[in-house]
């Protein structure tokens, strides 16, 4: 999970000419046909403003009049503009056709700088829990459910779609599909205070089956079995453990199978399993995870979290290699 | 890792001057997160204050007050300190043994990207 | 020609008059006009100084702005630098955004209006100077205060569009956001007293002839600003309000846990703001066509066909505001109709674009540092252009929202389409206003470093936003390919700031402000009236105008003008003056009597500034403090604009004699107040659309109206309120010649009170049907409509006591009387509003 994050997220070629889905696909096209426009007309009007100023009297005559005008300002943006409203108009309605029902539902919730991110079935009942990454199957239709907690923020996967804005009060449904395995940034596109520079996620793309195996093992972790029980005998996960609960981490972060069932934070309980630290800013390893709770306001400054620097550097690092081995 | 502290090392200056060796240890160090616990020169952020500060680390003489500053010992540190100097609440780190090398190399050329 | 007022246009032909006017006149004409010395200067009211005070305030903005722009740019040169903290970032953008949209492009245009509209026009001045005094200095010392906030830390930092609920009190409790509200509300006040005073001075005083189809296009331009700041600027009004009453009394209106909705404030929003880019853009358009005219030297090809795309522009961009919310999951038929009417708009902008474009190529151009920023305009706007119709295609937008595509686009539209022709402007009137002009030499330096730094910042941006950089960022992680693509633009931006310093330069080296001449003159070879030799009074006598470009056609007429051959020379009345015309084909109609300096818009100015800051502060006692002074200060200035008059009527040359002053529909003061009227009136209409926005988002929260008995007798004292001011003004007209007497004002006062009465029976109603403005939305948004109706009722009742006091003074005049006639019709709007702040609520079966 860890192996050039930050990379494989961004970079060259821009994600919004690299469609890794069929919401992305005729957009990246669509962007091309209008980047070539953008260029041509702008090509057009030099010429036409050369011709004005040092072309031959003969072109000069002819550019002069109204004629002109209607034709280059009326005219010929007026054909252009049509041919791509009909484009764009047929494109949007392909893009929000409606939903059948049958798409698999992810409900991602903004929140004051991360994602909530819960799995619903078909009923629509939570049956997994996680946080700043959502990991979808390639070739299957999904469907965000996206909400706000609190301000306006905005979702926005550039491989696989354009963005939708998570409104208060409002539940936004974003259609999206990978058709290719991967792992793809996400940023809040909206302005919502603070660090909002630093709200970003990961999109995770899987072969079905890898992706069923582990949706299956999750599903069934999430519910209620003592899961971090198990590791206990070790020493620096016990101390790790419980220096997690007395610490306050509880109160606002969920452990399924502990009794720490806070539901400010991030869902913890497949810490170890996440590709990032701190809402797509870190790698996750247990190093950075140790630095993210001794000093998160240092690393993402105004974020909800407050540094935990009154523990020992050996202290944060059991908890962080506690929280490392859930998966 | 007590492989790699078996190997015997070329011999090697305290001194690097494979300029594509340090630049490829800053980036890992950026990819890789070091500042979230380490001030790391070249790098805007993280500036970690939990772990002790790399700057100048060329000029200084043990890595964590225990072993010589040495590539080796410094390439052995980065990947697994706990293994290197018991005791140590640095974690093993997910890198390669000469992704371990490149950043030991950058810290060690002074650390002038 | 058939006649607009039954004026003889073969009267024209009597100028020029044959004989020039003696010198004495000239002598007086100065006297009149004459500003006070010394630090009294500042009561001056004249357009010569105040709109030139005007355009280096916003200028003044534009570099205060600019230099926050600097700030930020240096923090994203690299990726994750600390070079400012977050919140001073967030502070930096919000305040950029806002000081360049609301403090710099608003004002700037406006003020460029101020100063060259009455030139232009020839007219004395501005029909109400003491509120372009009033609008500037309230301009001047709320921008100010506002942009002070930085220093304390407290400045805004939600953005310049403020999207609740980040900005409610919830997500930001400090008084920042007020400021922002107060500070905005403020502005809003000066840009509306300046709008009005444009529009009364485009339609109303035009030298003699100059038909509408004969206006220069700067005055078009004006023109169609002037209505579209009327049309969209009570919307940002309303936001305003609704906003604040969220922050301090808990009302709802934004917040959905009790119905409200944070989208309402996005429509109403962008309502204003997308006009607002036009609002801009148009006046620049209409100076762009000016200076293109006269580089190319011929007349501009296709005028009606430029004043058909400004006025369709300013129809359309009325239509397309949520194009700016194709993100927020708005109905397929919705995001069609206004990707639809974006294209549409992008239209009249390429007309406009190839008119100059024909313009040029029709005449032989005259290279200029003038030129050079009108051909590089017109290339970086049609640029912006095409990005905004790329962004007008909804799948496109859904990728390339709220990322630094649309910073680039709106840098290109905005600095294209109005900062560069300012630019263009400045070295072009420049020799109006000057004793030297600016050098043509270190204008093509300023030229070049602003062109290319512009495409240095703001080409890279497109990139970077494709590459995955929202906007509003204070930062963005290494290792995403967003490290060189900043640099750059940091470099670019850089540039483009150093050329702006050139221009800084070059003024402090050349620029020498005249208001009263010898100025460089007509450099350029202008045809206009604005490069008639002119002093403060503007010109000598007002030319009869028989062409577009009068001085192109009779290269006589600054001499004829100069000798006082033509209408009005001097002064007919020996006070301040100026010549009334009708609005179509300027045919003369009256003498105005202007008023002269005065302390008290200045006096007002301050005060208003310190009502708004002690609210932000929550100094209630001197809010209210500064309430009274600056209402007894407005009251005083107009205390003299209406005194009876010593000559009913004066000659303006060839024997026309002209009336002095008139009231009823062809005044200007009645067409002021209509437009106040719309302004108001648009706040209430926009509230009546709020109410039926937020009904449609929480019909849930929506209760039984009071019984319909109630409706009926509150809709009833309406009624009687109309009823009565009828009879006041019955009354008036019936004591022709004689005094005024008692009764007339009895009737307005018993009408506003009655009014009152009904607000307040309105008021109870509601409370007694259980309705809380601070439990639901309903209730807010009800509660909100009573707040308006509470707002003008107070007016309507502080101008029947001064009314009152006229007629104890014996300042009424019969017939007719033009505090009377404001009062009157200013109730009875109040009985209007006031009957559909009832009906619509209550009778709408929303529960």
């Amino acid at each position: 999970m860890t192996e050039g994050l930050a990379g494989a997220l961004w970079g060259w070629p821009p994600p919004v000419l690299d469609p890794a889905g069929p919401y992305a696909d005729s957009v990246t096209v669509l962007a091309w046909a209008l980047f070539a426009m953008g260029v041509v007309v702008t090509g057009i009007v030099v010429a036409a403003l050369w011709v004005a100023l040092r072309g031959p009297e003969r072109w000069r005559r002819v550019l002069g009049g109204e004629k002109a005008v209607w034709i280059g300002g009326v005219a010929f943006p007026g054909v252009v503009l049509t041919v791509l409203l009909i484009w764009g108009l047929t494109l949007t309605a392909s893009l929000t056709k409606p939903i059948t029902g049958d798409e698999m539902r992810i409900r991602v919730t903004g929140e004051m700088w991360w994602f909530r991110v819960e799995y619903l079935d078909a009923a629509g009942n939570v049956v997994m829990r996680d946080a700043n990454e959502v990991r979808i199957p390639v070739g299957v239709p999904v469907v965000f459910e996206l909400r706000s907690a609190d301000v306006l923020h905005s979702f926005w996967i550039p491989h696989l779609s354009g963005k939708l804005d998570m409104v208060p009060g409002r539940t936004n449904l974003l259609r999206a599909e990978a058709t290719r395995t991967g792992q793809f940034g996400g940023v809040c596109a909206e302005y919502c205070g603070g660090p909002h520079a630093l709200m970003g996620f990961v999109a995770i793309a899987k072969e079905p089956e890898e992706w069923q195996r582990w949706f299956d093992a999750r599903v069934a972790a999430d519910s209620v079995q003592p899961l971090a029980a198990v590791s206990t005998t070790n020493p620096q996960l016990a101390q790790g453990r419980e220096l997690f609960m007395e610490n306050g981490c509880a109160a606002c972060h969920r452990v399924a199978g502990t009794q720490a069932n806070g539901l400010a934070g991030p869902d913890l309980t497949f810490m170890g399993d996440r590709a990032t630290v701190g809402a797509g800013i870190l790698p996750n390893h247990r190093g950075t995870l140790t630095g993210w709770i001794g000093d998160s306001q240092g690393i993402k400054p105004g974020n909800r979290m407050p540094s935990y620097d009154r523990l020992s550097a050996q202290q944060l690092d059991a908890i962080a290699a506690w929280l490392g081995q859930l998966k | 890792m007590g492989v790699l502290t078996a190997c015997k090392p070329p011999a090697q200056t305290r001194q690097h001057d494979d300029a594509a060796a340090q630049k490829r240890g800053l980036k890992l160090m950026e990819t890789k997160g070091c500042g979230a616990c380490h001030e790391i020169p070249g790098l805007n952020w993280p500036r970690g204050q939990l772990g002790p500060s790399l700057m100048r680390f060329n000029d200084t003489g043990l890595i964590a007050g225990y072993l010589p500053n040495t590539p080796v010992n410094l390439a052995a540190f980065i990947r697994n300190a706990p293994a290197t100097k018991p005791g140590s609440t640095m974690p093993a780190m997910p890198v390669t043994v000469s992704e371990a090398v490149d950043m030991a190399a950058y810290l060690q050329g002074g650390g002038r990207d | 020609m058939t006649s607009e007022t039954g004026f003889d246009h073969k009267l024209y032909g009597l100028f020029p008059q044959p004989r020039k006017q003696p010198d004495e006149g000239l002598k007086e004409l100065e006297r009149v006009w004459e500003t006070p010395r010394g630090w009294k200067i500042i009561t001056a009211v004249n357009n010569n100084y105040i709109g030139f005070w005007y355009v280096v305030t916003s200028f003044l903005f534009f570099l205060l702005a600019g230099i926050l722009a600097l700030g930020m740019r240096v923090q994203l040169a690299a990726p994750m630098q600390d070079f400012m903290s977050p919140d001073t970032f967030n502070q930096f953008f919000t305040m950029h955004g806002t000081i360049m949209m609301f403090l710099f492009a608003v004002p700037a245009v406006e003020a460029i209006g101020v100063m060259l509209l009455p030139q232009m026009l020839s007219a004395r001045d501005l029909p109400f100077p003491r509120l372009s005094a009033y609008a500037f200095w309230a301009y001047l010392i709320g921008g100010l205060s506002f942009f002070a906030s930085l220093f304390i830390g407290a400045a805004p930092d939600g953005g310049w569009f403020m999207y609740p609920p980040l900005t409610s009190t919830a997500f930001s409790p400090g008084i920042a956001v007020d400021f922002w509200l107060l500070g905005i509300g403020f502005i809003e006040i000066s840009a509306i007293a300046g709008a009005i005073e444009i529009i009364v001075g485009v339609l109303r005083t035009r030298a003699p002839n100059m038909t509408l189809d004969r206006m220069p296009m700067f005055a078009w331009a004006m023109l169609v600003f002037g209505v579209m700041i009327i049309i969209a600027f009570p919307a940002v009004i309303l936001c305003t309000l609704l906003l604040e009453a969220e922050r301090m009394f808990n009302w709802p209106l934004f917040d959905p846990t009790r119905g409200g909705d944070p989208l309402l404030w996005q429509h109403l929003f962008w309502f204003f703001g997308h006009p607002e880019v036009y609002i801009i853009f148009l006046p620049a358009a209409g100076l762009m066509s000016m200076m293109v005219a006269t580089i190319a030297r011929t007349e501009l090809v296709g005028y009606r066909l430029n004043v058909l795309a400004l006025v369709a522009t300013g129809f359309i961009s009325f239509g397309v505001w949520a194009h700016h919310m194709f993100t927020v999951g708005m109905p397929r038929v919705s995001t069609g109709y206004f990707s639809a009417a974006s294209m549409a708009v992008s239209l009249p902008a390429g007309i406009q674009v190839f008119c100059w474009i024909a313009t040029l190529a029709s005449g032989k151009i005259r290279w200029s540092t003038p030129a050079l920023f009108v051909v590089g305009s017109i290339v970086i706007f049609v640029m912006g252009g095409l990005t905004g119709v790329m962004l007008g295609m909804v799948p496109f937008d859904w990728q390339a929202h709220d990322t630094y595509f649309v910073v680039a686009h709106l840098h290109y539209v905005l600095i294209g389409g109005m900062v560069l022709p300012m630019f263009a402007a400045f070295y072009y009137w420049t020799p109006m206003v000057s004793r030297t002009p600016l050098s043509e030499r270190i204008g093509r330096w300023v030229f070049w470093l602003m062109f290319s730094g512009l495409h240095i910042t703001f080409l890279p941006m497109h990139l970077s936003g494709l590459m995955g950089m929202p906007r509003r960022v204070y930062t963005y992680l290494p290792g995403r390919g967003l490290d060189l693509l900043n640099l750059v633009s940091t470099i670019g931006a850089f540039i483009f700031a150093l050329g702006v310093l050139v221009f800084l330069y070059d003024c402090a080296r050349n620029f020498r402000f005249t208001a009263k001449g010898p100025d460089a003159g007509n450099i350029f070879g202008g045809g206009t009236l604005e490069w008639l030799p002119a002093g403060l009074y503007s010109t000598r006598s007002i030319p009869v105008v028989h062409s577009r470009e009068p001085l192109w056609d009779n290269p006589e007429l600054s001499r004829e003008v100069e000798e006082g051959r033509h209408m009005l020379p001097d002064t007919a009345t020996g006070t301040r003056e100026t010549l009334i015309t009708s609005p179509v084909k300027a045919e003369p109609q009256y003498i105005q009597l202007m008023p002269g300096p005065s302390i008290w818009p200045l006096v007002a100015a301050i005060f208003t500034a310190s009502f708004f800051m002690s609210l932000t502060v929550q100094a209630y006692p001197f809010a209210a403090f500064s309430a009274v002074v600056t209402l007894a200060a407005i009251l005083r200035w107009l205390w003299d604009t209406d005194a009876p008059l010593a000559v009913e009527q004066a000659e303006v040359g060839g024997g026309i004699v002209l009336p002095v002053t008139v009231t009823g529909a062809s005044s200007h003061s009645w067409w002021a107040l209509n437009i106040l009227m719309i302004v108001i009136g648009m706040i209430g209409a926009l509230a009546v659309f709020a109410f039926f926005f937020l009904y449609g988002s929480s019909p849930e929260v929506w209760i039984a109206a009071p019984a319909l008995g109630q409706t009926a007798m509150i809709a009833g004292m309406y009624l009687g309120v109309l009823a009565l001011l009828w009879a006041g003004r019955r009354v008036l007209r019936a004591r022709a010649g004689r005094v005024a007497g008692d009764l007339p004002w009895v009737l307005v006062m018993a009408g506003a009170l009655l009014a009152t009465w009904a607000l307040y029976c309105d008021i109870t109603g509601w409370l007694d049907a259980g309705l809380d403005p601070t439990a639901t939305s309903m209730g807010a948004i009800v509660f909100m409509f009573m707040a308006l109706q509470g707002q003008v009722v107070i007016v309507s009742l502080i101008m029947v006591v001064y009314l009152a006091f006229r007629e104890a003074r014996g300042l009424v005049t019969t017939p007719h009387n033009v505090t009377m006639d404001i009062v009157a019709r200013f109730t009875g709007f109040v009985a209007v509003q006031g009957l559909v702040f009832t009906i619509v609520p209550r009778l709408f079966p929303g529960a």
